[in-house]
Order: structure tokens, then sequence, then C-alpha cells
């Protein structure tokens, strides 16, 4: 299936719920608000994207948001198995909340843990919300967001200094 | 007439068949089959195995720095385990483990006995090889360990389907010579009549139920490491451990003394004489040979199989050992009926 | 112990009648993971399985490094399938960048890729061995896995962390009688295969333990999103290779194996097919390239770029010596992403560039990560020996799981 032939698609499928439907390279990107991401999400099940790729969560500090992108695909339609959707949420940075799309699609379960755990996004209606990679302490650190800056060491840190 | 003394000495029952057979001659064999294990697994897999500790010797060394590096190691003691019972169970193990020995024959002779009588032998030696399995269990509750519990568990389940078969098959041979004197089983065997070829449906049975009640490789479940670590050894550490591992290869190798005694013709072609030398220490060493011969051969089953799962290996005994045994049972009453032997 | 409460401790209380067993992270059959286990009886009735020992911040790591910086640290994942986990990433940057290597450099990554997927494998083969017991096929399988790290090592000079693609080619081409060395250890490999089989894919020990556990059906794999082998066990037909072929992989022959059962001896009847559908790759590729001797490995604009000297080692020994200026180059804004086949399944790269020096997201989602949820909904109901079954057969892999 070709990206126009998506677009068309999606454009049927989803009527106005779609804010901006943009093709990027590898992927098409749908744009839509947090409150109507579980209908959308939903009406793409539907339509045969059955499993998620990846949650993927990205900082922008000065536009003040987080988005937080569903990667989805088809298994079962295999027409539906080259193009790559990508169904985005933008969230306001201070306070990111939004609907858990586990009853949607359950391949997501995991991977909206790790973006709770690296970004703080709070996904509402999650069975198990808990850090998967990172320790709790660690996780409250947001370590995925643009101002936690990793601190680079230098190959001598912590030896003595009389062998520097 | 010195060397005769010395020789009279050595052939006291106690000393020569418990002692020196039993406890340095299971260590010796204990030895040689972890390493025949080693090295016969390491040809079927195209490696070489132990070597550089001693090349000339196909690396044998190897079992005796193990065993060195066992007896020095530190014996960590777990605050939370039951310390009597942790400590004293392996050292009983090893004990109730040889104890079967003092009432095998391994001479024709009455001199040279351990104990006077032998017309019940083969019922109080099987009766006594299955108490070991019992400790164990003791063992893995005394560690309060999750994986020591479920490890003695899994024990439990397994030596009752599988010692069953054990007991049952090893009988057979008593049905057949009408007595449970091993003396008179073996001597009925002279020269090559030997059970395990005229009954091999009850020889067959009883070297499966072998394997498996002694946990032997693949057939470790009870310790099988990827799911409950060491099973009920998982909390021992240094000399205790070393009992453990040892306590199971010491009692395959008595399990297959009897299995040689009784199916492959104890001493027989050999007639014994009446001196100490030919009488009883050549026919004790033709036994153990044999039983050896058994250990090795199962040793060399690891490299084949993999491990079964607990309720396909519990699936195995009570539908295909236990009908087994029984078929070698019911072959020997035939036997026993045709005067066949 | 009631009350008292460590720094990080979670407590949770636990059913009565359930006994509860922490697999792992210090246990012989666990990997760098936990499984917390709740048995009731021998029958497991919850799993849920604790990731994240050898989290590794590869993400965090790529965003304050150059661009060709994270080719190096992203193999780490997985050390064994090194060139099949940079691919996607190498493709994502070409994607941005508009370039396109070669047609010699393209080959010369899929012969590696194959490569890697067969060590791959092979080391997933032993780990399975291992766990069940069978101590031979681990032997087998690692001894044989080297014929093809040595291959990897004799085509890029690496055993493991080949760092072999860059954006627009390869490294290294091949040395001449590399060809040769492919094909006897195709051959070699094509009579192990049958040997292994006789051991173990038709042992009956090994068949009876694995044969109707760990069942997947098709619409539960769709549901749950695994990856790779897993996938194609459960009759669902999806490679990346098939589905979105990248590099040339759509002008090789070769077939993607599919098994309808959905269970541990189908995932690893998969496995043995696609090391046969990998060997006849890498002769085909191997054959090409032999063909198109002295092709250019990057690209014209790339080469132009070259001083005398640079060029010089390049075309008499074949490497690429890469100019400071690639180290800090930029890369146009935009998002992308690739994805690619790896020995366990799908890999998909996320990037995205504000136009700098340094990537300003790199997202990866592994096929080990995406695997990890069959320990949560499929392990529940099997026996607890079945467990090291199912890990196993879906070859689960810690650090690459982690990230």
């Amino acid at each position: 299936m070709k990206p126009e032939e998506l677009l068309e698609l999606l454009k049927h499928a989803l009527g106005g719920l779609a804010k901006e439907v943009t093709v990027r390279k590898g992927y098409v990107e749908v744009l839509v608000d947090a409150d109507s991401v579980v209908p959308v999400a939903n009406k793409l099940k539907e339509l045969g994207f059955d499993h998620v790729k990846s949650v993927t969560a990205t900082d922008y500090p000065k536009e003040s948001k987080i988005r937080v992108t569903y990667h989805v695909s088809s298994y079962l339609r295999e027409d539906l198995a080259k193009p790559i959707l990508g169904l985005s949420v933008d969230l306001p940075r201070d306070n990111p909340v939004m609907e858990s799309l586990t009853g949607v699609w359950r391949s997501s379960e995991f991977q909206e843990r790790e973006v709770y755990e690296f970004f703080g996004v709070t996904f509402r209606g999650h069975p198990d919300l808990r850090p998967l990679l990172l320790i709790p302490e660690l996780a409250e650190r947001r370590v995925l967001r643009k101002d936690f800056v990793v601190k680079e060491e230098s190959i001598y840190e912590g030896v003595p200094h009389r062998y520097q | 007439m010195v060397l005769e003394t010395i020789l009279y000495l050595i052939a006291y029952p106690p000393l020569w068949q418990v002692l020196i057979l039993g406890f340095v001659g299971a260590l010796l064999v204990a030895m040689v089959a972890i390493w025949f294990e080693r090295k016969a697994a390491a040809r079927v897999q195209r490696r070489i195995g132990p070597y550089w500790a001693s090349p000339r010797l196909g690396g044998f060394m190897i079992i005796v720095a193990d065993m060195i590096r066992y007896v020095t190691q530190q014996v960590i003691i777990p605050t939370t385990v039951d310390k009597i019972a942790f400590l004293l169970t392996p050292v009983a193990v090893l004990v109730v483990t040889i104890l079967p020995l003092a009432f095998i024959p391994l001479s024709p002779h009455e001199l040279y006995w351990p104990v006077a009588s032998m017309e019940y032998s083969l019922l109080i030696a099987l009766a006594l090889t299955t108490l070991p399995p019992l400790l164990t269990v003791v063992l893995g509750w005394a560690s309060s360990n999750k994986f020591s519990v479920i490890g003695s568990l899994r024990e439990s389940y397994v030596i009752t389907a599988y010692e069953l078969v054990a007991v049952l098959a090893i009988l057979a041979p008593a049905a057949s010579t009408l007595s449970f004197n091993i003396v008179y089983i073996v001597e009925a065997q002279q020269p090559v009549k030997w059970l395990a070829i005229l009954n091999p449906l009850a020889f067959l049975a009883a070297f499966l139920a072998v394997l498996m009640s002694t946990s032997a490789f693949p057939f470790e479940i009870p310790e099988s490491e990827h799911e409950v670590v060491a099973g009920p050894y998982t909390e021992y550490s240094g000399i205790l451990y070393a009992l453990n591992m040892g306590g199971g290869y010491i009692r395959r190798f008595i399990y297959a003394i009897i299995i040689a005694l009784v199916f492959l013709g104890g001493w027989a072609p050999y007639t014994p004489g009446l001196d100490p030398f030919t009488g009883f220490i050549i026919p004790s060493l033709i036994v153990l040979v044999k039983a050896s011969i058994v250990v090795l051969v199962m040793s060399f089953l690891r490299a084949v199989y993999g491990r079964y799962r607990l309720d396909q290996a519990l699936d195995a005994a009570w539908r295909l050992a236990l009908p087994l045994a029984l078929l070698g049972l019911g072959w020997s009453i035939i036997l026993a009926y045709m005067n066949l032997i | 112990m009631e009350g008292q409460k460590l720094q990080g401790m979670v407590v949770r209380r636990v059913e009565k009648e359930l006994y509860e067993v922490f697999i792992g992270p210090q246990h012989p059959g666990s990997g760098h993971m936990r499984i917390i286990v709740r048995l009731d009886g021998d029958v497991i009735v919850e799993a849920d399985p604790d990731i994240g020992y050898v989290h590794r911040t590869m993400e965090k790591l790529s965003e304050v490094r150059e661009w060709l910086k994270p080719i190096p640290l992203l193999e780490r994942m997985t050390i064994i399938d090194a060139c099949n986990i940079t691919v996607p990433y190498v493709n994502a940057l070409e994607k941005l960048m508009d370039k396109s290597p070669p047609p010699r450099a393209s080959y010369l990554r899929v012969l590696l890729c194959e490569i890697n997927r067969v060590a791959s494998h092979l080391y997933g083969f032993g780990i399975f061995g291992v766990f069940l017991g069978h101590s031979t096929m681990y032997m087998w399988a690692f001894g044989d896995r080297e014929v093809f790290v040595e291959l990897a090592e004799i085509l890029t000079g690496a055993r493991l962390t080949h760092s072999y693609p860059i954006p627009g080619g390869v490294r290294r081409d091949m040395p001449q009688d590399f060809p040769e060395m492919a094909r006897r250890a195709v051959r070699y490999m094509r009579g192990r295969l049958e040997e292994y089989r006789r051991i173990f894919v038709d042992n009956p020990v090994i068949v009876k333990r694995l044969e109707g556990v760990g069942v997947i059906s098709r619409n539960k794999a769709a549901e749950l999103g695994i990856v790779g082998p897993n996938v194609r066990a459960s009759g669902i037909r999806y490679d990346v290779r098939l589905a979105e072929p990248y590099e040339v992989y759509d002008e090789l022959d070769f077939e993607i194996p599919v098994f309808e059962e959905g269970d541990a001896l189908a995932r690893t009847w998969v496995r043995v097919e696609e090391i046969k559908q990998s060997l006849s790759i890498i002769e085909q590729a191997v054959d090409w390239l032999e063909r198109h001797k002295g092709e250019p490995i990057i690209p014209k604009e790339d080469y132009d770029k070259l001083p005398k000297l640079h060029r010089e080692v390049y075309e008499k020994t074949g490497r690429v010596k890469l100019l400071p200026a690639h180290a800090t180059m930029k890369i146009p804004a935009g998002k992308a992403i690739a994805r690619g086949e790896m020995g366990r399944g799908e890999i998909i790269y996320y990037v995205e560039s504000d136009g700098g020096t340094t990537p300003y997201r790199v997202r990866v989602v592994t096929p080990s990560a995406r695997n990890a949820i069959v320990f949560k909904y499929i392990v529940p109901g099997h026996r607890l020996m079945d467990l090291p079954a199912i890990y196993g057969s879906i070859d689960y892999f810690p650090p690459e799981a982690d990230r």
C-alpha cells in the first residue's frame, strides 16, 4: 500500500478527528487531540492496525510539550504490514497525562511503562503502571527529558590526583 | 607367614568390604565415573574435556583437585537454616548410603560375610537402599530455601515412582531362583546363565529405575539447574556439598553392585577358592569391575538426552517402567516354573 | 519483618495458597533478569518479568554523541548480532540524508547480516539446549557458531562488534579469498544441521518437552505484538525483509519459513529453517560480490572528498578511512523510521534530527523488548519446568531488551 492510498484510507476513516496528517520518512504521522486518542485508536484497530511497534516520546522544552507517538502496523492484514502509522498526541510538559491504549493494543503495555518512567507521562487506565527498566528513584528524575543532562566522566574520574 | 597374617587381616569382612571397598572403592568409582562422564561427554561434544591437570592421565587429576577444593573450601551456614539437621543430614546420608554393603556378600564362603546369615540379604539390602532419599527430603526442608523445598518435593515424587520399580525389578531374580539369598542367586547363575540375558526385561527396568531414582544426568529433575538452582543442595557449600553430590554417585554404585550380583552373575564365571585371596578379594574385585561398568554406561547417557519434565517422568514411571518391571517379574516366575535356572 | 521497609523495597501481599519464587537475577536459568513466579503447586498462576538489570541508557547516550558514534554504542545491545542491529540505524540516517549506498556496499551489509543471523540462531540454540539439560546441543551450537564468528572476523576485522556499516557504505571491502571460505562454512553448516536434527530437534525427550508448550495462537501473537521467529511460528507471515525490503533483499531469492502450530517446537523449527535460508543468501551474496569485483563501497561524493593518501589506502586495501568531517557532520532536520530483521526479530529505530551534529532523539525498540511480554501472558498456566523451555524457545536476550 502506497502512502497516498493510506492517506486516503485514513481521511475516510478518521474524518475530522485527525488534526494533522503528515508523510514522514518511513511512516505517516497522524496528530490527534489527547481527548480523542482512544476513539481514533479503536478506529485504526478496526482498519487492521493490530499491534504497536513502538511507543515513542519526544521532549520539546522550547514548545513546552511532550509528543507521544504510537507507531502501529499490522500483522494479520498483509497489505497493511508495509506502512507504519504514527499516532501522535501532544501533551503539556508540566502535567503529561493521557489515556492508556493498552485496552486497544495489549502490545503497548510494556512500552507505556517505559515512557512513564523515562518521561513521567501518566497513562490513565494502565493495568500496571510501574517503572520497567529503571529503579523507582531514578525514574522520578525523568531521565530522557531534555533537562536531564548527562554528566560525561573524564577517564581519570575517581583516580587519586597523584596518579594523574 | 607374616604376609598371610596381613592378608587375613585385610580380608576381615568389615575392613575389606565396608571400609576399603565401601568407602575407598566407592570414592574411587565415583571419581572415575565423574571423570569418565566429563571425558565421554566431551568426546561426543567435540571437546577435549579435562586435560591440563595431568595430560598423561587424561586430566584425571582435575577430579582430585576438585576434591581438595571441596574439602578446603569454607562451609557457609546460612542464618535461616535448621542448624542441626542442616549439618548432620549430609553425614547421615553418606553413612546410610554405605550401609547396604554390610548385608551384601561378596564371597560364597560364610567366613567372608560381614554378617552371619545371608538368608534374606537381597531384601535387607534393597530395603536399606531406599533410606537415603528420605534424608534428602529432610535436607531440603532444613535448608529453608524455596528452591530446596521444591527440589526435595520433586525428589519425593520421583523416588515414590521409581523406587517401587527398582525394588520390583531387582526382586525378579529372587522369584526365578526361589531365594532371597544373594549367594544362592549368584551361584545359580554360574557360569554364564546370567539373569540379564535370561530376563532382559527386568534388567532394563532395574537399569532405568536406578538411573531415575538416583537422579543421574540427564534425569536430574530434583536438582535441575535451570529451574531450582541445585535443588535440595542449593544452600550447601564446601565439604557438605561434596558429601551430597558424592552421595548420589555412591548410591548409584551400591545399586550397581546389587545389579551386578543378581543380574550380571556376581563373581561368575570365576569359581572362588578358600583362602582369603582367591576366596574373597578376587571375587569382590570382579563384582566391583562389573558394577563400575554399569555406572559408566549410566554416565554416558548424559550426552545424548535432555531432561524430562517432572510430570512426564512420573508418567513414564507408572505407564512404562512399572509394567516393564511387572513383566520382568512375570517372566522370572515363568523361568522358575520351567526350571530354566 | 512486618513494618520494616528498606529504601526501594516494594512490599506486596501474596495469596495464602500461592508460593512465590524469585527466579533471577542471580539464578543459573534466568539471565540478566528476574521473573517473579507465583506457583500453585507446580503450576504457574502468575509471572511478572522484572527486566532492566542491564539497562545502559542507549537512547540518552545517543542524544549526546555525534551521528556516527551511536553505531559502536548501539551494537553493544546485542554484540552477537551486531550488523543486524546497526544497519537500520544507518538506514535511518541515510533516509534523512537522502543518500543511498552503492550496490556492492549493500551486498556486503547483507552478507554480514546473514552471517550474524546464523551466529545468533546458533547462540539461541546453545542456550536453549542447556536450558533443557541437553549439554551436547549447547557445546555443538557454540562450537559451530565459532565458524561464523570467524567469517565475520575475516570480513570486518572484529569477531563481534564489527561497526561495519557507515552512512553511505561500509568500512571495508571483502578479502580476496573470502568467497571460498564462506562457501566452505555454508557446506559445513548444512551437514551439521542434519546432525542437529538427529540429536536435538527430533530427539524424543526434547520433542516431548516442546510439543504443545507455550502455544501462542495467531491472534494472540498479533495482540501481543511479538516479533521474529516467534511470530512466524504462529502462522503470521511477517518478516521485514519481505514486508519492506531494505538493502538488496528484494534482489535475493529466499523464503520466509512459516509454521502454524505456535508452540515451542514450531519456534525451534522456524530457526532451523531460517538458518538454511540464511546459508543460501550467503551463497548468493558471495556469488554476486565475486561477479562485481572492484565496484565502489562508498558513494562517489564521499570518494571525491577523500584526500590522496586516503584514496590510496582505499584502492589498495579496500579499507575506508573516514575523515574527521564525518564525525562532526550535520544531518538535515526531519523524522525517520527504519526497521530491520534481526536474528530475534524486527528492530525499529525512530531517529529525529533538528539539523545539529547530534541526534535529537533516537528511539530503539529491540525484538527482545517486544518479546518480553510473552512471560506475562503466555507463561501462566504452565508448569515450573516449562519456564526454561518457553524462555529458550522465544530466544529472549536480556541485554538486548534492556538497551
